[in-house]
């Protein structure tokens, strides 16, 4: 099990399993997020500052929006996304998965106040390693996450090939482990398919590109393809 | 079953579901009010046992996935929280938030001493030692202030500036204080505690020095009306981020986590009276405040009728079974 991921029990009895974003991934959302409100602050002061002095003030009010509301919107009502979050694929849920509240937002946006100490988020990254799913304190204190909106590419697909039966007596496991290697071969270098399919010689009895393509087979068969 | 066969029987029912949840997420509005929409509970809970059963005979990751991607969708859609009602925020800001003030009374009661002790003191101070005023500030700090209180000053309060301006800085300036106030209290309350009492050393040393060169009574015109929203408002974000710091002292009989997350609730709900409260201070500090011509008994009768009706919102609010 990958140390990531939370397992949460949905009340139709499966697991959901929520893929939690490290420090990284959420640190250039952050930054993505700073660029695009610093760009509209500068070019909301810009008709703003021919207003002159009023005009000042309604900029007050506009970086006052940017640096606490922001979040606090974009969270409640788009989703659980700001912008940068949503172009890293991000998306703050609550601890049990499902969209996030008023509350728990108000209070992670907040205390960012404490995770951004001593001005770098020193607190934030560190409680990010410590945390086991990368919960800064705010997200600790709301009872929130930030998870991968989607972490695997769903979708692969086995090649089709002219199925074979494999040997008799695999187990469970060691079958799956063949259907997983068919699925994510067209993901790898020829010559690491070859390097991993040559480890199953004994199985297949065959090396190099043979081998790939009976496991290939293999995996075809325990689909049930003909 | 195989695995071909099982996505072979299902998987254009998957499609179809996925799609609809595409729509809702994309057009809420229509999407939920269309027949199809009384369907998705039904569908989503097949989609459901369709992942338990691809769990369970061991199908590859390209089905379960596909299927995890499916639920995530669905669960978040089938669970999410009923949208903000905004007479429920009209509510909590006359009843909940005032309760919730009472409930905390004794935080508030440390904030509060935390902010008034140190100014009382600082006041008293001044009185008798005019030099102090010289070790809180420097020269040119006094100075400024000193211009801001220039009883032949049109505008008192401030050096220049309008009003919108400065209703913009003080929105800015005073709620950001505020909910750093809040916030920094987690670190076991210091944050808080270092706020309140500098503000109050801040505030009773001005207010003794500006008394003692003779320009007390601008400072008081200017600050009897809107210390009463703006003061109060410290106090209680303050008491609110003492509140998560005493909690990660002391949890009580909770855990720590489930502790500092109901700390956090409550705390987040009083940041958000505070901030309520900060706004209507703005409104008044710079378009009521600041104007010198008032005479006195306008300037110091709403100062006390603002002063009582601050006080009595928060001891009085939704008292009484009504709405309970």
């Amino acid at each position: 099990m990958l140390d990531t991921v939370r397992q949460i029990e949905t009340p139709e009895g499966v697991f959901l399993r929520l893929h939690s974003a490290g420090a990284l991934p959420r640190a250039q959302a952050w930054l993505i997020d700073l660029v695009i409100r610093a760009l509209v602050f500068w070019a909301a002061m810009i008709p703003l500052g021919l207003l002159g002095r009023g005009g000042m003030g309604i900029g007050s009010l506009v970086i006052f929006a940017l640096t606490w509301i922001y979040g606090v919107v974009c969270e409640v009502w788009f989703g659980g996304q700001t912008l940068g979050k949503r172009v890293m694929s991000l998306r703050v849920v609550g601890a049990d998965g499902t969209p996030v509240t008023l509350m728990p937002s108000v209070v992670r946006n907040l205390l960012r106040v404490v995770d951004i100490l001593p001005g770098v988020y020193a607190v934030g990254l560190i409680s990010t390693l410590i945390d086991p799913y990368a919960r800064r304190v705010g997200d600790v204190v709301a009872g929130t996450m930030v998870v991968h909106v989607s972490d695997t590419p769903w979708g692969l697909q086995v090649p089709v090939l002219k199925a074979e039966p494999p040997p008799a007596g695999l187990s469970a496991e060691e079958q799956a482990a063949i259907v997983e290697f068919a699925e994510r071969c067209g993901q790898l270098t020829p010559q690491r398919q070859r390097e991993l399919a040559d480890l199953l010689i004994p199985l297949t009895g065959r090396g190099g590109e043979d081998g790939v393509r009976q496991l290939v087979a293999y995996a075809n068969y325990l689909l049930g393809r003909t | 079953m195989k695995q071909d066969r099982f996505v072979a029987l299902h998987a254009s029912e998957w499609d179809q579901l996925q799609a609809w949840l595409y729509r809702a997420e994309t057009k809420p509005g229509p999407t939920m009010r269309a027949e199809q929409a009384l369907d998705f509970p039904a569908s989503y809970r097949r989609l459901c046992h369709h992942l338990a059963l691809a769990q369970a005979r061991g199908y590859s990751r390209e089905v379960t996935d596909r299927l995890q991607h499916i639920v995530h969708q669905g669960h978040r859609l089938l669970y999410r929280p009923p949208p903000p009602r905004w007479h429920r925020a009209a509510f909590f800001l006359v009843a909940g938030f005032p309760r919730l003030v009472r409930a905390q009374w004794r935080y508030m009661a440390l904030a509060a001493a935390l902010l008034y002790l140190p100014a009382l003191v600082c006041l008293v101070l001044v009185h008798f030692k005019p030099e102090f005023a010289h070790a809180v500030f420097g020269s040119g700090q006094l100075l400024e202030f000193e211009k801001m209180y220039d009883p032949s000053n049109p505008r008192i309060g401030r050096s220049s500036g309008t009003d919108l301006g400065m209703f913009g800085f003080y929105i800015w300036n005073n709620v950001s204080i505020a909910f750093r106030t809040f916030a920094s209290g987690l670190v076991f309350g210091i944050g808080a505690v270092y706020v309140l009492a500098t503000n109050g050393v801040i505030l009773g040393t001005l207010a003794g020095h500006l008394d003692q060169i003779g320009y007390g009574a601008p400072f008081w015109r200017f600050v009897v009306a809107h210390s009463s929203f703006e003061l109060t408002a410290i106090v209680i974000t303050g008491g609110a981020g003492l509140k998560m710091g005493l909690t990660l002292l002391a949890p009580g009989r909770q855990r720590r986590g489930q502790a500092m997350m109901a700390a956090g609730w409550i705390g987040a709900q009083l940041a958000l009276g505070g901030f309520a409260m900060l706004v209507a201070a703005a409104f008044l500090e710079a378009f009521w405040s600041s104007v010198a011509s008032f005479p006195d008994w306008l300037k110091y009768g709403s100062g006390a009728l603002l002063w009582v009706v601050v006080l009595g919102w928060l001891l009085r609010g939704g008292r009484g079974g009504h709405g309970a």
